[in-house]
């Protein structure tokens, strides 16, 4: 059986002025489904280059990119902004929570990317704001709430339309040890029990151990891979 | 597609910021809507003013303004008698003799002004049907009859010119006799009064012009009569020809007005632009994070115009309020005449489609800047 996500020689250049810039080259990767990924490494070692990459919201230069039954890196920007809407959960690390609307309307803003009903839409809401353990939270604005709860909106917000697939960038960067570690729980708890994958770029050993394995790149490759 | 209540809201985030779009689409639309209907109304009553079944007979050499002319008294008979297929009712050939004069006068209650008078004879009646007595009678001699917007051209109170009161002109009284209309004419702040009076008060022995209304004659038939009769020195010219020429007199004052509009309308969407250029610029990464939801930039763009319309809307909307209170009715005197601003369909249109495009044209430069930025670079903005 073939990995949910399958990465073959992947490679990111970009041109910054006369300056040609690799921050990934070459990058073999296999991620099967439910695994929850930490990606570790220093500044400029690629490591966001390749979470955008698997998020869709940047492409390849070169190599495959395979997704559950998608090719990613042959999809059009539109195509890519459908495929994110069904597929894919981003969390960010400052959480990117829209400031005029509560957090169930947040929470709510993928769902109606999809013909869905007003009904519907609410017992999804309320079910994923449930989970992260704010239902009682639905209808403050985010500079009601503190980090910590920010980000768990967030993280309702990438999980109510059920993707198969959640990236986190830095998701406990701005949080204190209390409420990082709060997140890590639940997102080790959307890998094993709701069986979704998760990459998570950190430079957090602590929130890297969270996760069931970690991989480390340096100049756009990778150098080492710990499974916990 | 983004909810329109995200639109919105939007426009709430920042009241000082809806209140500078509000208010300079409002300056924009209202500068506009002024413009237009100031222009339409001074073309409105050289347009209306101007028959093409009318003929005027001038002065050769004066054919650009009634006012400098002079036509022998003689040339009244000579035209009724000589050109056929003139219009006639009752037997009475509608040749009208006229003298135009501008001269100061004191109303009743003291206030000295300068006005338009038109020396005319019941012919006068027959050379313009469309002019209505609305109340009183036709000025006999010793009397004055008012054009509707007279009080208005004349800046004084309306009661001044009230049936019954006396005009002091050329140290003679007049009692005004009635109001007469013409609508959107230049006669509308006219000042009649006997054509004999006038003659003797200006000790005048020639006309003005001769005003002739043809039932088949054309202008031809009356051009040739004045090469016939050259020993008048006359000229004939079609009553509305004669006002088109008055209006391109008067392009330089509308160019004026439309660059004066077109200015002050250019700074503010300038600082529209700009306002809108801050405010977008500082949403850019929470458009990158609709976009990496799956909203497509069209989506985030059409959301992005909902909102610039509301605003430049709403400031429409204001603008046609404030015309209401401030333009609608309102009396505009130049030389050519009185008129009447009015929010027309055509002005209404006009401030509908600058609104609109205010909202549009104005928001696409921003939002596309906004909407630009790949998404992993808008995603690391502030």
């Amino acid at each position: 059986m073939s990995a949910f996500i399958q990465i073959r020689d992947l490679a990111k250049s970009y041109t910054k002025g006369k300056v040609t810039i690799t921050p990934l080259e070459g990058l073999t990767l296999d991620v099967e489904k439910g695994d929850f990924l930490a990606l570790m490494g220093p500044s400029g070692s690629g490591k966001t280059t390749l979470l955008n990459l698997v998020a869709g919201i940047d492409t390849p230069t070169s190599g495959t990119l395979q997704i559950g039954d998608h090719d990613v890196a042959k999809l059009s920007r539109a195509q890519l902004a459908k495929w994110r809407s069904k597929h894919v959960g981003y969390i960010f690390q400052l959480y990117h929570l829209v400031p005029i609307l509560s957090a169930f309307e947040n929470v709510e803003l993928p769902l109606l990317l999809s013909k869905m009903s007003k009904a519907e839409r609410r017992e999804k809401v309320n079910s994923a704001l449930e989970l992260v353990g704010l239902a009682d939270r639905a209808h403050h604005r985010p500079t009601e709430l503190s980090g910590g709860q920010e980000q768990r909106v967030a993280i309702a917000r990438a999980i109510v339309h059920n993707p198969e697939l959640l990236v986190a960038d830095e998701p406990t960067g701005d949080l204190d040890r209390e409420s990082a570690d709060s997140i890590l729980a639940l997102l080790s708890s959307l890998a094993d029990d709701h069986g979704k994958t998760i990459v998570m770029v950190t430079h957090d050993p602590k929130a890297a151990a969270a996760a069931k394995r970690t991989l480390h790149l340096e100049k756009g490759q990778l150098v080492t891979a710990t499974a916990v | 597609m983004l909810p329109f209540t995200y639109a919105v809201r939007n426009l709430l985030r920042d009241p000082a910021r809806l209140l500078q779009t509000v208010g300079g689409s409002a300056l924009v639309v209202l500068l506009l809507i002024a413009a237009v209907a100031f222009n339409n109304g001074m073309d409105g009553v050289l347009t209306a003013s101007g028959s093409p079944r009318n003929v005027i007979i001038v002065g050769k050499g004066s054919e650009e303004s009634i006012e400098r002319s002079e036509v022998p008294l003689a040339s009244e008979s000579a035209v009724a008698t000589s050109v056929r297929g003139l219009s006639e009712q009752l037997g009475q050939v509608a040749v009208a003799g006229e003298i135009v004069y501008q001269a100061p006068l004191t109303t009743s209650s003291g206030k000295k002004t300068q006005a338009f008078f038109r020396g005319v004879l019941p012919p006068s009646l027959l050379v313009r049907p469309e002019l209505q007595v609305l109340s009183g009678h036709f000025p006999g001699p010793g009397e004055i009859m008012v054009g509707r917007l007279s009080a208005k051209a004349l800046g004084v109170p309306p009661s001044d010119l009230a049936e019954g009161q006396t005009l002091n002109f050329e140290d003679q009284d007049f009692i005004i006799s009635g109001t007469f209309t013409a609508p959107g004419t230049v006669m509308e702040s006219e000042l009649w009064l006997d054509r004999n009076d006038l003659a003797t008060l200006t000790q005048r022995e020639s006309l003005s012009a001769v005003l002739v209304r043809t039932d088949g004659a054309s202008i031809e038939d009356l051009e040739v009569f004045a090469l016939q009769r050259n020993d008048l020195e006359l000229s004939a010219i079609r009553e509305d020809r004669y006002y088109e020429k008055l209006a391109q007199f008067y392009g330089p004052i509308k160019v004026m007005t439309w660059l004066t509009a077109g200015l002050v309308a250019a700074g503010a969407i300038f600082g529209g632009l700009n306002t809108l250029y801050a405010a977008f610029a500082s949403r850019i990464r929470e458009m990158a994070t609709l976009q990496a939801i799956g909203y497509n930039r069209k989506a985030l763009l059409v959301s992005l115009l909902q909102e610039s319309l509301l605003a430049s809307l709403t400031g429409t909307l204001v603008a046609f309020l404030v015309a209401v209170f401030l333009l609608e009715g309102r009396t505009v005197s130049l030389s050519v005449g009185t008129f009447v601003l009015a929010l027309s369909p055509t002005v209404i249109l006009v401030g509908l489609v600058a609104g609109v495009l205010l909202g549009t044209v104005g928001t696409l430069p921003p939002a596309f800047r906004t909407l630009a930025p790949s998404l992993p670079k808008a995603l690391r903005s502030q």
